[in-house]
C-alpha cells in the first residue's frame, strides 16, 4: 500500500509542478481578463473572451502598441467572487500586466474592483448592475449601458408601440436578470399598465409548465423574462406548446442565434433588446462577423461584441498614453476615450459609466433578429 | 379552476417521470454501496450527449422508433462507463471508511462533467426530439404526446426494473448482496459481479432519463445534470433511499410538491410567498418527513434504539 | 512543564515565522495563504461534527453565510449600523451557533446518510433565503461596500493585514479543537462516532454531546464566515453554494479526518492546486477532479492519520517515544 501511495502521490506531484510558465515574452504587453468560463455561464464567458481575444490579435496583426506585441491572458473566475479576487490579485502583481477586462458578472466585479483600485489597474468590466460604478473608482470604467436602460426601453416599446396593458413578469432570482426585470416592472406600472405577476424561479431550471401554467390563467399582453440563455428559449417555446399568445420580450443575453435554433418558431415576435445595432448593418460589423467567424469557427455569442469593444478602448488608450506604458497612464487615456466603436461612440463620464448608452431592440422576424427600434 | 388543477397535475406528473428515472440510479447503488455516487448526474448528462451523437451518426433524428435504437445504444454505453467507474474509482475504496469513495465520486463527477464540456463544447445543443409531437385536449387542460410519451416509458422502465429485481435470478443476487455482501459471498454469489451489474442498470437508465429529458426541453447544456441529480437525490432520499419503489414514489412526489409550490402557493398566500420560495418549500417537506420517519417514505424503518449504528467513518 | 514549555514555543515561533516572512510575499501568494488559513479554520471546526463525532454535515456552508451576512449587515451602510469587529465576530459565531442548536435538535436523530441530507437542505434553504429576502440582505444584487475592519487602531485591508487577524485565530482554533478532543468532551465525541449504543450504554447523554458539537462547530463557522466578509467587503448568495459545503467537507476528508493538521494540509492543496493549474486553462477543472480522485485512491483515510494530531506532536516535541501506537 505504501508503495502504491507513493507512486500516486508522485503521479500527483508530477501532474501538478509541470505548469508551463506564462507563454508571453518579456516585452509582450499583457491584458488580463476573467470571467466564467467552466459553469453554467461558461458559453457567454468564452465567446465573451473570444472577441477580446480578436481585437488583440488584429491591433497584433496591424504591428502592435509602439512596436511591441499584446497578449490577452484569459482567466476563469467561475462566476465566484472569492476567485475573481485571487485572479484579480494575480493580475495585480504581475507588473507586466497594464490593464484588465474584467469580470463579466456583477457580483465577481464589485469585489474584485477594490483590488483592482488598489494596484491602479485599469479596468473595464462587462457587469451591468448599477451599484458596480458606485464605490467611484477612477480606474473602473464600463463601456455598456446598466441595467436601467436595459430594463426600461422594452417596457416603453410595449406601452407605446404595442398597446400593451397587461405584463406578467418573470426572472431569474439572479444580479442580472433580477435587476432588468425589476426595472421593466417600475417602468411598465409608471406608464400606465398593469404587471400581473412578478415571478422568481430558478437560473438553473429548464421546466416552467407549472409557472406558465398559472401565466396563462392571468391573459397578459406581453410576458418580460428577466433572465439568460439557455432558460430563455426553453421558457417561450413552452409558453407557446401552452398557447400563450402574449409578446415576448428577452435581455440581451437572448440575442444569438441559439435562440432562435432552441425555441424554433416560436421564438417568432420575440421582442430582444441589444446594445449593438445588427451586424449587418455597418461594414465594421459586418467585417467583425465575419473574422470571428474566421477565427474561431463559429457564430459571435451574444457578448462578443462587447468584449471586442471592452477590449479595443484599452488598445485605443494603449496607443495614446505616454511612452513607457504604465497602469495610471493607460487609466487617464481611457477617461479620455472619445471615439466610434463596433458599436456605437466611447466616451466616458466622470463616474466611468458611458455618456450616451446605446440601446437597440430587435424583433425576431422570419428565423432572424430584425431591428425595430 | 378543475382545468387548471388538471393542467398543473400533468405538469407535475412529467417532470416527477424524469427525476423518479435518475432516482433509480442513486437508490440502486445506494442500496447495495450506501455510497452517495455524485457521478450519477455526470453520467446522465453524458448520456444525453452520446445520444446526440448517435442520433446524428445514424440519421434518426425525429423518429421515435430511431430514439428506442439511440435510447438502447446510449444504455449499454453508459452502463459500461458506469461500471468502469466504479472499478477506477470506487472499488478500491471498498473497505476503507464511508466519506472516502463519496468524494471520490465527486472528483469523477468534476471530471466526467469538464470531459463532456471539453468534447460537446459549451454552447447548449438543441436536440432533435424522438418523441411524438402534438397536443391533445383533455377537459381544458394541454397534454403533449410528449409528455405522454415521458410518462409511459418511465413507468415502464420501472415496472421493468422491479420486476427484474424481485423475479430474475440476477435480481436475487442483487438483493443477496444488498442484504449482506458476506453471506452472499458465502453462498456463492460474486459480489462484484452483483455490484458491476447495478452500476450498469443504474447509470444506463440514468442515461436514458438524459436522452428523454433532452429530447423533451430540446436542448442540451453539459452543465445540466448538477441540479437535477440534486433533486433525483432528493427525491431518492424522501422516498426512502434503497428502495425501488421508494424512488419513483419520491420522484412523483417531488414532482407535485414544486409544481403545487409554483403555481399555489403565491395565489394562496396572496403573493406573501412567491414562486422563489420553491426551493425551501421542497426542502422542508423533506424535512419534516423525515423527522415523522427518519428512513424516508418506504425506506425500512429503523427506530434510533434499535438501529445499527456502529463507525461510520 | 517540558513537554508544553517545548509545545507552546513551536505554537509561537511557527506563526511568528508565517508573519515574518509573509512581510517579503507578494500579495498573490499571500491572497492565496489567506485563503487557506480560512479554510483551514472552516475545516477545523466541520472537524467537530465530521471527524470526531461522526456526522456527516453537507451543509456547514450554512453557517458560514449566517456569519458573513452578520457582518454585512452589522457594518456596512446597509441599515447604516457600523459594530465594531470584535463585537460583530462574537454576534456571528452566536447567531451561527444557534442557528446549530436549531438545526440540531430536530435533525440528530436521524440515521448518518439522512442527517447529510437534512443538513444539505438546510444549507441550500439558508442560500435561498438570503437569495429570496430582498429588503434585509439586497438578494442576488449582494451587499457591497461593507466596512473594513478595524482592530486595535488597525485597518485592515491588504491581504497581509489579514494574515494578521488570521494567522493567531488559526492557532485560537487549532487549541480550541485540539483542547476539545483531549476532553471528556472529545471522549464523548468518539465514543458516539466509534457505537452510540455503547456509548449510550456508558452513561453518555449522545443527544446532549452531539448538539454541543454541532453548536461549537456552527460557531467556527459562522466566525470564518465574518472574516470572509470583512476580506471581500462584498457578500452575494452565490459565495455560499453547496459546492462550497464539499469542498469544506474535501479539506478535511483529504488532510485527514478528526485531525486539525490534516484540516490545514488540506487546505493548503485544495486552495493550491486549482490556483496552480490556471496555466492550463480549459483543462485546469478536468486536471483537478483527476487529483482529487488520485489522493483518495491513494490515500483513503487522509493524507495525515488521525493518530498524528497535536497530542503526538507534544509527545515528539517532549522527545517521548511510542507515539505511534498511542491513542488520541
Amino acid at each position: 500500500m505504501h508503495l502504491k501511495g507513493l507512486l500516486y502521490a508522485a503521479v500527483a506531484v508530477t501532474a501538478i509542478s509541470g505548469i508551463p510558465l506564462t507563454g508571453a515574452a518579456r516585452a509582450d504587453i499583457l491584458i488580463g481578463t476573467a470571467g466564467p468560463t467552466t459553469n453554467a455561464e461558461a458559453l457567454f464567458g468564452t465567446t465573451w473572451q473570444n472577441g477580446m481575444e480578436l481585437a488583440v490579435r488584429q491591433a497584433n496583426a496591424a504591428g502592435g502598441v509602439d512596436g511591441q506585441k499584446l497578449v490577452l491572458e484569459r482567466d476563469d473566475d467561475g462566476g465566484d467572487p472569492k476567485q475573481g479576487t485571487l485572479i484579480a490579485q494575480k493580475h495585480c502583481d504581475n507588473a507586466g500586466m497594464l490593464a484588465v477586462v474584467a469580470n463579466f458578472n456583477s457580483g465577481v466585479t464589485i469585489p474584485s474592483s477594490d483590488v483592482y483600485n488598489r494596484c491602479g489597474m485599469p479596468q473595464v468590466t462587462n457587469a451591468s448592475n448599477p451599484k458596480v460604478t458606485k464605490a467611484g473608482y477612477k480606474n473602473l470604467f464600463r463601456p455598456i449601458a446598466n441595467d436601467l436602460s436595459q430594463g426600461a426601453a422594452p417596457a416603453e416599446y410595449a406601452l407605446a408601440k404595442l398597446g400593451a396593458k397587461k405584463a406578467a413578469v418573470v426572472h431569474d432570482k439572479q444580479a442580472f436578470g433580477q435587476g432588468v426585470a425589476e426595472v421593466f416592472r417600475d417602468n411598465f406600472t409608471k406608464g400606465g399598465g398593469t404587471v400581473t405577476s412578478f415571478s422568481g424561479i430558478a437560473q438553473t431550471d429548464v421546466d416552467f409548465s407549472a409557472l406558465l401554467s398559472s401565466i396563462r390563467a392571468e391573459n397578459p399582453d406581453v410576458i418580460y423574462f428577466g433572465g439568460v440563455m439557455p432558460a430563455v428559449g426553453l421558457f417561450v417555446k413552452q409558453a407557446r406548446e401552452l398557447g400563450i399568445k402574449a409578446t415576448f420580450f428577452a435581455a440581451d443575453s437572448a440575442f444569438t442565434p441559439d435562440f432562435i435554433a432552441g425555441a424554433g418558431p416560436a421564438s417568432e415576435g420575440t421582442v430582444v433588446s441589444f446594445q449593438a445595432p445588427p451586424y449587418d448593418s455597418s461594414p465594421a460589423l459586418q467585417k467583425f462577423a465575419t473574422d470571428y467567424k474566421a477565427a474561431f469557427g463559429e457564430e459571435p455569442g451574444p457578448y462578443s461584441a462587447y468584449g471586442y469593444v471592452e477590449a479595443s478602448i484599452i488598445i485605443e488608450a494603449m496607443k495614446k498614453a505616454p511612452t513607457p506604458l504604465t497602469r495610471a497612464g493607460i487609466a487617464a487615456e481611457i477617461a479620455k476615450s472619445d471615439f466610434d466603436g463596433l458599436v456605437g461612440h466611447v466616451a466616458f463620464t466622470p463616474e466611468g459609466e458611458l455618456k450616451k448608452p446605446f440601446l437597440f431592440l430587435y424583433a425576431v422576424t422570419g428565423g432572424k433578429f430584425v431591428l425595430v427600434k | 379552476m378543475g382545468a387548471l388543477i388538471l393542467q398543473q397535475t400533468i405538469n407535475a406528473l412529467t417532470v416527477g417521470s424524469i427525476y423518479a428515472l435518475i432516482a433509480l440510479g442513486y437508490t440502486m447503488v445506494y442500496g447495495v454501496l450506501r455510497l452517495i455516487n455524485f457521478a450519477h448526474s455526470e453520467l446522465f448528462t453524458a448520456g444525453a450527449f452520446i445520444g446526440l451523437a448517435l442520433s446524428g451518426a445514424l440519421g434518426v433524428a425525429g423518429h421515435p422508433m430511431g430514439g428506442i435504437l439511440v435510447g438502447l445504444i446510449t444504455f449499454v454505453v453508459i452502463g459500461l462507463a458506469g461500471v468502469s467507474v466504479e472499478i477506477v474509482a470506487y472499488r478500491p475504496l471498498r473497505r476503507t471508511s464511508r466519506l472516502a469513495p463519496m468524494l471520490s465520486a465527486l472528483g469523477m463527477a468534476v471530471v466526467i462533467q469538464n470531459a463532456v464540456m471539453l468534447i460537446g463544447g459549451r454552447r447548449p445543443l438543441i436536440y432533435p426530439s424522438f418523441l411524438p409531437s402534438g397536443v391533445i385536449e383533455l377537459f381544458g387542460a394541454i397534454v403533449s404526446y410528449k409528455q405522454i410519451t415521458i410518462f409511459a416509458v418511465a413507468v415502464v422502465l420501472m415496472i421493468g426494473l422491479e420486476l427484474f429485481v424481485n423475479r430474475t435470478n440476477l435480481g436475487v443476487r442483487i438483493r443477496a448482496v444488498a442484504e449482506n455482501a458476506e453471506t452472499a459471498s458465502l453462498v456463492g454469489i460474486n459480489p462484484n459481479t452483483a455490484i458491476s451489474l447495478i452500476f450498469f442498470i443504474g447509470p444506463g437508465l440514468g442515461a436514458v432519463a438524459g436522452v428523454l429529458y433532452s429530447s423533451f426541453y430540446g436542448v442540451a447544456t453539459f452543465t445540466m445534470g448538477f441540479v437535477i441529480g440534486m433533486k433525483a437525490f432528493t427525491a431518492a432520499i424522501l422516498g426512502g433511499i434503497g428502495s425501488i419503489p421508494g424512488a419513483v414514489l419520491g420522484g412523483f412526489l417531488l414532482g407535485i410538491i414544486e409544481t403545487f409550490a409554483t403555481a399555489w402557493m403565491p395565489v394562496l398566500t396572496g403573493g406573501l410567498i412567491g414562486t422563489e420560495y420553491r426551493d425551501i418549500f421542497a426542502f422542508s417537506v423533506l424535512v419534516l418527513i423525515l423527522l415523522f420517519r427518519p428512513a424516508g417514505l418506504l425506506g425500512e424503518h429503523i427506530s434510533e434504539e434499535t438501529m445499527v449504528y456502529k463507525s461510520d467513518f | 512543564m517540558n513537554t508544553s514549555w517545548r509545545g507552546a514555543l513551536a505554537l509561537l515561533v511557527i506563526p511568528a515565522m508565517v508573519l515574518l516572512i509573509g512581510q517579503f510575499l507578494p500579495t498573490y501568494p499571500l491572497r492565496i495563504l489567506d485563503t487557506i488559513l480560512l479554510y483551514a479554520i472552516l475545516g477545523m471546526g466541520l472537524n467537530i461534527v465530521v471527524g470526531y463525532a461522526g456526522l456527516l454535515d453537507l451543509g456547514y456552508v450554512a453557517f458560514y453565510a449566517i456569519g458573513a451576512y452578520a457582518w454585512a449587515l452589522l457594518a456596512s451602510g446597509q441599515f447604516g449600523i457600523h459594530l465594531p469587529f470584535w463585537l460583530v465576530l462574537i454576534i456571528g459565531s452566536g447567531i451561527a451557533g444557534f442557528a446549530g442548536i436549531l438545526l440540531g435538535i430536530p435533525v440528530l436523530r436521524l440515521r448518518g446518510d439522512y442527517l447529510a441530507i437534512v443538513t444539505l437542505g438546510f444549507g441550500e434553504i439558508i442560500r435561498v433565503l438570503m437569495n429570496n429576502l430582498d429588503g434585509l440582505t439586497n438578494g442576488p444584487q449582494g451587499i457591497s461596500r461593507i466596512d473594513a475592519a478595524h482592530i486595535f487602531g488597525f485597518t485592515l485591508e491588504t491581504p497581509y493585514d489579514f494574515l494578521w487577524l488570521l494567522v493567531p485565530l488559526m492557532m485560537v482554533v487549532f487549541l480550541f479543537v485540539w483542547r476539545i478532543q483531549a476532553s471528556a468532551l472529545g471522549t464523548a465525541l468518539s465514543a458516539v462516532r466509534e457505537d452510540q449504543d455503547a456509548a449510550r450504554g456508558c452513561g453518555i447523554d449522545t443527544t446532549r454531546v452531539k448538539l454541543v458539537a454541532f453548536c461549537t462547530s456552527a460557531m467556527i463557522g459562522g466566525a470564518g464566515g465574518v472574516i470572509f466578509a470583512a476580506m471581500q467587503r462584498f457578500v452575494s448568495p452565490e459565495s455560499f453554494t453547496f459546492w462550497e459545503s464539499l469542498i469544506i467537507v474535501l479539506v478535511i476528508v483529504v488532510g485527514g479526518l478528526g485531525n486539525p493538521f490534516g484540516a490545514l494540509l488540506g487546505a493548503t492543496l485544495l486552495i493550491l492546486i486549482p490556483e496552480m493549474l490556471r496555466a492550463y486553462a480549459d483543462y485546469r477543472l478536468l486536471l483537478y477532479g483527476i487529483a482529487l480522485v488520485i489522493i483518495i485512491l491513494a490515500r483513503p483515510h487522509g493524507l495525515i492519520s488521525r493518530r498524528y494530531g497535536p497530542s503526538w506532536l507534544m509527545r515528539k516535541c517532549a522527545g517521548g517515544r511510542g507515539g505511534d501506537n498511542a491513542a488520541v
